[in-house]
């Protein structure tokens, strides 16, 4: 598979359909996201599940890929994406944040261990080139267990969980989709500087809820928290409720307007019980 | 548990529900004092972290009220709005708060009547569901 993704990417850059490859480097075991400009250098590209190629610059607080295509605005860059990459890349250039039409996706799938290991709902790109689909996992144990508990028992094992927050922001950070320059998490009013561990519905929920239409399921952010709070709980949830309320699926295409933006008239407000309470 | 009395707030949009509050005020209506009314330009305003900062800092209930969908002074705020209540209220569920503790209403400026009445009704639905778990200090 990683064979037959270094050969397409060469055929790219022979044709010259795109100017460089921007994909995972693979140097001495180490990875890190490295633009390839020659050929030759796509020895070294590697094929990961776990590192997001497409992440946000602290303190630029822009995407890798835009910051790229803002240096040079007439840069072509084939980007290696497996999934969740993809559905990153549509989500931010629905919100302005990269030039799609510059951006040649090489979609790889993920084979079915490296799907059970994120339990990734969607383990494939739309525009797939290399590899096969697999099934997605759709449950998560955790969830299950979630909703069998009462609101009380909810609450206190939320209040459990997020008393272990050190508030590094580690969350937000890692998160693909999370460029807002001015983020809630950062203003005084809702997020008081100096407490630990920051007040109990606030602090990660104000992402949550802010990501519930864009979050593709990658599940960065509780890979990045250093006290494993299950933060993809509830971005799962809210998945599933997006779909449930709006048939809506985040980063399918980059004509799917998010519905929370859109008017009922244009995208209508299903009514559903769901298992919300 | 008998005489407790709800911290309730209210975000009420400027051109309907405010002026309908104030409506309910001139009529004499009467209607329970628990609700702190909190006037922002329109119900689209009113952002998801600022129905959870209300109940972190110790709100038992948040009431949303804004215009009838299509008189929004906006166009389409309201719109906005009733989606993105839908979803939180989901969220919220999971939290551990009780969904029914968020409610949206749509109340115009000429229904001071209709005011009263949701404030009167969201005051009692608190009072039986009682006091909002407060979180354990660890």
């Amino acid at each position: 598979m990683l064979e037959r993704t270094r050969e397409l990417a060469r055929s790219w850059l022979q044709k010259k359909e795109v100017d460089a490859i921007f994909g995972l480097r693979n140097k001495g075991g180490y990875l890190a996201p490295y633009l390839f400009n020659t050929e030759d250098e796509l020895a070294d590209l590697s094929i990961s599940n776990q590192y997001r190629i497409c992440h946000t610059c602290r303190p630029a607080k822009k995407n890798i890929l835009s910051l790229m295509q803002a240096r040079d605005p007439k840069l072509r860059i084939g980007v290696v994406c497996k999934g969740c990459d993809e559905r990153a890349l549509i989500e931010l250039a629905k919100r302005s944040q990269l030039d799609l039409e510059r951006i040649k996706i090489l979609g790889v799938a993920c084979t079915a261990e490296e799907a059970a290991e994120c339990e990734c709902e969607r383990p494939y790109p739309g525009n797939l080139l290399v590899g096969d689909k697999v099934a997605g996992h759709s449950g998560h144990p955790g969830i299950d267990e979630l909703l069998k508990k009462d609101i009380q028992q909810r609450f206190e094992f939320w209040c459990q969980q997020l008393g272990k927050c050190i508030k590094c922001y580690g969350c937000r950070n890692a998160c693909p989709v999370c460029f807002c320059t001015d983020c809630k998490m950062e203003q005084e009013l809702f997020v008081k500087v100096g407490r630990l561990p920051p007040e109990v519905p606030m602090f990660q929920f104000i992402r949550l809820i802010h990501i519930a239409d864009k979050c593709t399921g990658c599940g960065e952010c509780e890979k990045a928290c250093p006290s494993n709070i299950p933060l993809t709980l509830i971005t799962k949830l809210l998945k599933h409720d997006m779909k449930e309320l709006f048939d809506y699926e985040a980063g399918l295409s980059v004509d799917n307007e998010s519905p929370i933006l859109l008017t009922l008239d244009a995208m209508p407000l299903r009514d559903g019980a769901g298992h919300g309470g | 548990m008998d005489n407790f009395e709800p911290k309730l707030v209210g975000f009420c949009c400027n051109w309907c529900s405010y002026t309908g509050a104030d409506l309910a005020g001139t009529s004499r209506l009467k209607y329970p004092p628990n609700v702190r009314v909190i006037r922002v330009m329109c119900s689209g305003r009113v952002g998801p972290e600022m129905v959870m900062k209300a109940f972190a800092s110790g709100a038992d209930g948040v009431l949303v009220l804004g215009c009838h969908i299509g008189d929004c002074h906006y166009v389409y705020g309201n719109h906005r709005t009733k989606k993105r209540m839908a979803v939180l209220k989901r969220m919220i569920g999971y939290l551990g708060i009780d969904p029914r503790r968020l409610r949206l209403e749509w109340v115009s400026a000429g229904e001071g009547a209709k005011f009263a009445e949701v404030v009167g009704e969201f005051t009692k639905q608190i009072k039986e569901l009682g006091p909002k778990q407060q979180p354990v200090a660890s």
